[in-house]
């Protein structure tokens, strides 16, 4: 069976008078993905989300619901369900009465809505909240509500605007898996917009990396995090080792690179179209990177030198490393019983070629 | 203390206190035991049985209320709209319009209702300007009438009910009329079913504020109103400063006090149900 592809956009553009705040975006969402647009503040994704939904019209290229072309048709029309950052609970209806208003447009009879009303609250969890008002529930539970506000209608598409960012740290981890839970219950396309990277990894089937109004990448969590496109996606994603350096040469399959600290790094599977003399910028990991005691000689993926710094942190410990001028910063895990963390300590670092990338450095 | 800080809002407060007082409370308290006074000055209730019993006054009485009310009505009408422009404007556009609104108040209300009556007089530009477009074959009547105390009245208070309606529709969440518009309503049903309901504390506010100063007034009926349109407060001012019967003058103005309070009173207890409270307290 062909895949069923739910939203389509085509070189989908906006501009705010002169500025150009989202270009050439394109992106199919099949039915059932979930995908997220991810991007620091400004990036464009909410611009992009508030097209789909229809509160902006594009200013250039096509936006398809179910294959059908979208550009100018009102909100209203589009049979979307939206849950936004503040929740956007009517305060003078009854948590009944908000999940009813979508049914109640729709002309659908008093029994069926009480009945779709009690379902889809029983869906968040909430049955008991049917008769009070929004502001007499917490902030979780107001996000549940809206949430089944967008769901009772049974939307075409699902869309949601930083809809945990109102949230305290332990109630954002609550909802997100709630939000995990009910995707995979009822399987609705939905688009999510966050700047949360690990919302957006831990959540997404596909991830849409966004700088300045462009994509940078599209991929899947495992992807972006693992083969980014660019460096934007790599620091913006995860903590990350950056090193600069130029091409010392080629060996079979791996690119030697000497950094300036005068580290030589080796490099599996990297761009091997770089020559030698090009400068390039090496990203590793701090959860990649391994920490010994041992004064064995430094040589290639290894550097020798003294512990900075120390945080424990619970489940892991987060070390700085002063090596060859380089600060690298190591994320080992607290079970790792090798090292005693003192800092002053001399210690040495060591990788595997696998876990490096390498990119050509941006000009500038 | 405590003792401290009762004495000095007690020594805060009074110079207005004694104003108000000697000004305000005393002369009502003096007029409301003269209101119960006959041609012998002996105590009787006679001023108010003659309202019950003639005929003129309860017809004055309800046009009085039929005048605000169509006030009311018209700065609702007229009104809404600018709030709602006002809410949706940006600082600066706000604080113009706020500005433009008040501006007309700088002006003596005399004046103004005068510069309303070479607007709408037969000779006004509005009957001029219709006559030579065909349009009418005789000048409307638009002045001495009901219709031209309603206009004026509207011109006086509307920027009351603007300012009220405005501060409640600031308080409104703007997404929720995108929520309203996602959810499969259009404009209109937006309107009624989101904006309207939370915008009720001001309309409220507004609705009352105009009612009762419509009720009052006294320069623009005199003006705009003539001979033929008389209200409660110009024959209250007839009785007192013409006729020189001021137990009767007395009588009428607690009538029209008395009148007012009954009927705000049932209004807002009309509105404010449980779920207006449950909704809207703080």
């Amino acid at each position: 069976m062909s895949k069923v592809i739910d939203v389509e956009l085509r070189s989908l553009m906006k501009k705010f008078q002169n500025n150009i705040v989202v270009q050439d975006f394109n992106l199919q969402v099949e039915q059932g993905e979930f995908v997220s647009f991810l991007g620091p503040s400004g990036c464009g994704k909410t611009t992009t989300l508030n097209m789909i939904a229809g509160f902006l019209d594009p200013d250039g290229g096509d936006l398809l619901i179910k294959g059908q072309r979208m550009n100018g048709v009102p909100p209203y029309k589009r049979e979307l369900g939206m849950v936004f950052q503040t929740y956007s609970l009517f305060p003078h209806m009854t948590v009944a009465e908000n999940i009813a208003y979508g049914l109640k447009l729709r002309k659908i009879s008093k029994s069926q809505i009480q009945e779709r009303v009690g379902r889809v609250l029983d869906l968040v969890k909430l049955p008991h909240v049917a008769d009070r008002y929004p502001k007499q529930l917490s902030g979780g539970q107001r996000q549940r509500i809206a949430i089944a506000r967008a769901l009772v209608i049974e939307p075409s598409l699902l869309l949601l605007d930083e809809p945990l960012s109102n949230l305290d740290a332990k109630l954002r981890e609550e909802l997100r898996d709630e939000l995990k839970r009910l995707h995979q219950e009822i399987g609705v396309t939905t688009i999510f917009v966050t700047h949360d990277q690990e919302e957006a990894l831990s959540l997404s089937d596909r991830i849409v990396v966004m700088n300045h109004g462009f994509i940078e990448q599209i991929g899947t969590p495992k992807d972006i995090y693992n083969r980014p496109a660019s460096e934007f996606v790599h620091t913006f994603i995860g903590k990350t080792n950056r090193l600069e350096g130029e091409v010392a040469g080629h060996e079979g399959d791996s690119l030697i690179i000497q950094t300036i600290g005068g580290l030589l790094v080796e490099a599996k599977s990297a761009n091997l179209m770089l020559l030698p003399g090009q400068k390039a910028t090496v990203f590793i990991r701090p959860e990649k990177i391994r920490l010994s005691a041992d004064t064995a000689p430094e040589g290639r993926n290894r550097a020798n030198g003294q512990l900075k710094l120390s945080s424990f942190l619970g489940s892991y410990t987060e070390c700085e490393v002063q090596a060859n001028g380089h600060s690298i910063s190591v994320k080992l895990q607290t079970v790792d019983k090798g090292v005693e963390l003192v800092p002053g300590k001399a210690v040495s670092c060591s990788w595997d070629a696998e876990d490096v990338l390498v990119m050509p450095a941006e000009r500038g | 203390m405590t003792m401290n800080k009762r004495l000095s809002i007690l020594l805060l407060t009074a110079p207005s206190m004694i104003v108000l007082l000697g000004v305000f409370l005393l002369p009502m308290l003096l007029m409301l035991l003269l209101s119960f006074q006959n041609d012998e000055q002996a105590f009787s209730v006679e001023n108010y049985l003659l309202f019950a019993k003639d005929p003129y006054y309860a017809e004055i009485m309800w046009r009085t209320i039929r005048v605000s009310l169509w006030t009311v009505l018209c700065s609702l009408v007229l009104g809404f709209p600018v709030a709602m422009f006002m809410a949706q404007a940006t600082g600066k556009m706000r604080g113009i319009v706020t500005m433009l609104i008040l501006a007309p108040h700088l002006i003596s209300v005399v004046i103004r209702n005068f510069g309303w009556v070479v607007v709408l007089g037969e000779k006004g530009w509005i009957n001029e300007v219709l006559l030579a477009l065909g349009l009418i074959k005789e000048p409307l009547r638009l002045l001495y009438n009901e219709l031209g105390v309603v206009i004026g009245l509207t011109d006086s208070f509307i920027a009351y009910m603007v300012l009220a309606i405005a501060t409640s529709l600031y308080a409104i969440d703007p997404s929720l009329s995108k929520a309203a518009s996602i959810l499969g309503a259009s404009r209109v049903r937006t309107f009624f079913t989101v904006t309207l309901p939370l915008s009720l504390p001001g309309l409220v506010a507004g609705t009352t504020l105009v009612f009762s100063l419509s009720m009052s007034a006294f320069v623009t009926p005199a003006l705009m109103g003539g001979t033929s349109v008389k209200v409660m407060p110009v024959i209250a001012y007839e009785q007192i400063m013409a006729t020189l019967n001021w137990p009767l003058g007395a009588a009428l103005a607690f009538l029209l006090l008395g009148s007012t309070i009954l009927l705000v009173t049932l209004y807002t207890r009309l509105i404010e149900t449980k779920r207006y409270k449950e909704v809207f307290s703080s």
